[in-house]
């Protein structure tokens, strides 16, 4: 049974205000094109988490779409601190959000944890750090400090995070949902994995019988998946191996804009708002930079190394 | 033919962080310095080092210096390609990663690194992004490596908010509250020094001042009483092979410029 769905329907019909939603990525592969469809429907009270977050979190908090982050990290990368993050944080603008604190191991493993279907799960980390010091929203169940009852040494414990969405880009998927990366994973195997359901978008649908050719590039099976949307270029200004580079271009208008509440929403309204979908955002992307520009973006083309699962 | 002088700051940092690498090391890194050093590193002495980025990359072998550790140029040459919970979860939690590289706004005495939060946590005057994965590479790798501009502002007697522990409070206080033997802060290299850490008081001592600068200058923009090493000398500025390696081979566009306009001058 396909699951191919347009965004819209993928969106209105799996999130919600209020919902925990992970979002995958890591500069690699961030659902873009997804968050912007969430900024679009005007869906509020989110609670989002992913480690490593970037400009796509950064906007989400700045049209005031997030209550709570479960954070490790928020920075613009080579264009510094987040803007809008700092605006929620230092000014309370458009509203001061909810962070619970952890880091790039605990986040991790707390996904880890959920995907396994385990309360919790010990981390090596945080243990001598201000971070442990600090409790939001999670109070005392940001963490446990226990002895390990194996070897009376100190350990601290977190809690498992099962978000009731997961939304991760990947290269292709079948119409069911098997979905297939390649290149750096981040967290996004254990975030979709974690989630109660997946929303899968991705640079082209494939058929199950692609798939198949190489299996062991799947991360996620088609039965945890509740919509599939094909949405090519919906990473950017992330990229997806093998389809486009880093925008560092836009990355820079959004640095450069984001630096006032009037600059943010002008860029949200350009590239969000006034733009019905992921097809229209193309549209204007070459309307602003030149098919020039839009193709300087695309991956070189390299013949694939033929990977045998012959027996 | 390099000029033995022909360099500016940030190179010289980026060799001091290379030569802190032993062959066969396991080196997890950031962007900029440290993958620089790290690079130089391999290209010399540490042939055999192994660069892992926390993302899940694993023996990278980029074309181009990468501008972030999830930089695209990355994938393409690498060993194995995971992601956080393989790298972070497995080879660093398990005590795989001999150096760690971290860079940080505030850095005290003890090697402790804020990049949380400037002011106070709940009311910040400036909010920096978070952890990350410094937090986790500064409590469990071998040896750390914390790069830092070297002024009144950024190092501290104290850091506001401890994102990643250094060492602490002082001498038993990481093995105190659970964190692995035998890891800890090795080394801060800044714009002016380098700094070690006293095994007796765990606190940062000045080892050499880079070639432009003199002891009382780098004396006076230490927020703490530093002390001094017996026969403290010149840094040893970057070899002939070490500047080749960058100029011809790493960074031949010099995007290490960058970090002059942050003030690694």
């Amino acid at each position: 049974m396909s699951k191919v769905v347009s965004m819209k329907e993928a969106i209105s019909q799996h999130v919600s205000d209020g919902a925990f939603v992970y979002l995958g990525g890591y500069i690699c592969r961030p659902p873009s094109a997804a968050i912007h469809e969430i900024i679009r429907q005007g869906i509020k009270d989110l609670t989002v988490t992913r480690a490593n977050a970037a400009d796509d979190f950064d906007m989400l908090i700045g049209v005031g779409a997030v209550r709570r982050f479960i954070a490790t990290f928020l920075s613009l990368g080579v264009y510094g601190l987040g803007r809008c993050y700092r605006r929620s944080l230092e000014k309370g603008i458009p509203h001061k959000i909810e962070v619970e604190e952890y880091t790039n191991l605990s986040l991790p493993m707390m996904l880890l944890a959920g995907a396994m279907g385990m309360p919790f799960v010990p981390t090596a980390d945080m243990a001598g750090s201000d971070l442990l010091k600090i409790r939001s929203f999670m109070g005392e169940n940001k963490y446990r400090q226990i002895d390990s009852p194996f070897d009376g040494r100190p350990v601290v414990l977190v809690p498992a995070l099962t978000p009731d969405v997961g939304i991760i880009h990947v290269q292709q998927a079948d119409e069911d949902g098997n979905a297939q990366i390649w290149g750096i994973g981040g967290d996004c195997q254990v975030g979709a994995m974690a989630s109660k359901k997946v929303i899968v978008t991705c640079e082209r649908v494939v058929s199950r019988e692609t798939i198949g050719k190489d299996p062991s590039r799947t991360i996620v099976p088609a039965f945890k998946v509740a919509a599939v949307v094909e949405e090519p270029f919906g990473a950017h200004p992330g990229y997806t191996p093998g389809f486009y580079d880093v925008d560092f271009g836009i990355g820079y208008l959004y640095q450069q804009a984001s630096n006032t509440v009037e600059g943010f929403d002008a860029f949200v309204k350009e590239w969000v708002l006034d733009l019905p979908d992921r097809n229209a955002y193309i549209q204007h992307y070459i309307q602003r930079f030149g098919y020039q520009g839009f193709k300087k973006l695309h991956a070189k083309f390299d013949y694939g190394y033929p990977v045998s699962y012959a027996y | 033919m390099s000029d033995a002088k022909d360099y500016i700051k940030p190179e010289l940092m980026a060799c001091c962080g290379a030569r802190e690498i032993r062959d066969h090391d396991v080196v997890i890194v950031g962007t900029g310095f440290p993958a620089m050093a790290a690079n130089i590193a391999k290209h010399t002495h540490a042939p055999h080092a192994t660069m892992v980025q926390e993302s899940g990359v694993i023996d990278a072998r980029p074309l181009r210096p990468a501008l972030s550790v999830g930089d695209p140029c990355l994938n393409p040459g690498a060993a194995m390609i995971g992601g956080l919970v393989d790298v972070m979860g497995m080879l660093l939690q398990a005590g795989n990663i001999q150096v760690g590289f971290l860079s940080g706004s505030q850095v005290d005495k003890f090697g402790n690194i804020n990049t949380t939060a400037i002011g106070a946590y709940e009311a910040p005057k400036s909010r920096l992004p978070g952890s990350g994965g410094a937090n986790p590479i500064g409590s469990l790798a071998r040896r750390t490596l914390i790069i830092a501009l070297h002024d009144r502002r950024r190092l501290a007697e104290k850091v506001d908010f401890i994102t990643t522990p250094g060492y602490i409070d002082g001498p038993g206080a990481r093995e105190k509250c659970g964190l692995p033997a035998g890891t800890g802060p090795a080394v801060i290299i800044t714009n002016k020094a380098v700094m070690r850490f006293d095994p007796q008081t765990c606190e940062a001592y000045l080892a050499t001042f880079h070639p432009d600068c003199t002891i009382e200058e780098i004396r006076a923009n230490t927020p703490w009483d530093l002390k001094v090493a017996p026969g403290a000398g010149p840094t040893e500025p970057p070899t002939a092979e070490e500047l080749r390696v960058l100029h011809e081979i790493l960074d031949p566009h010099r995007m290490i410029r960058i970090y002059e306009q942050r003030g690694y001058v």
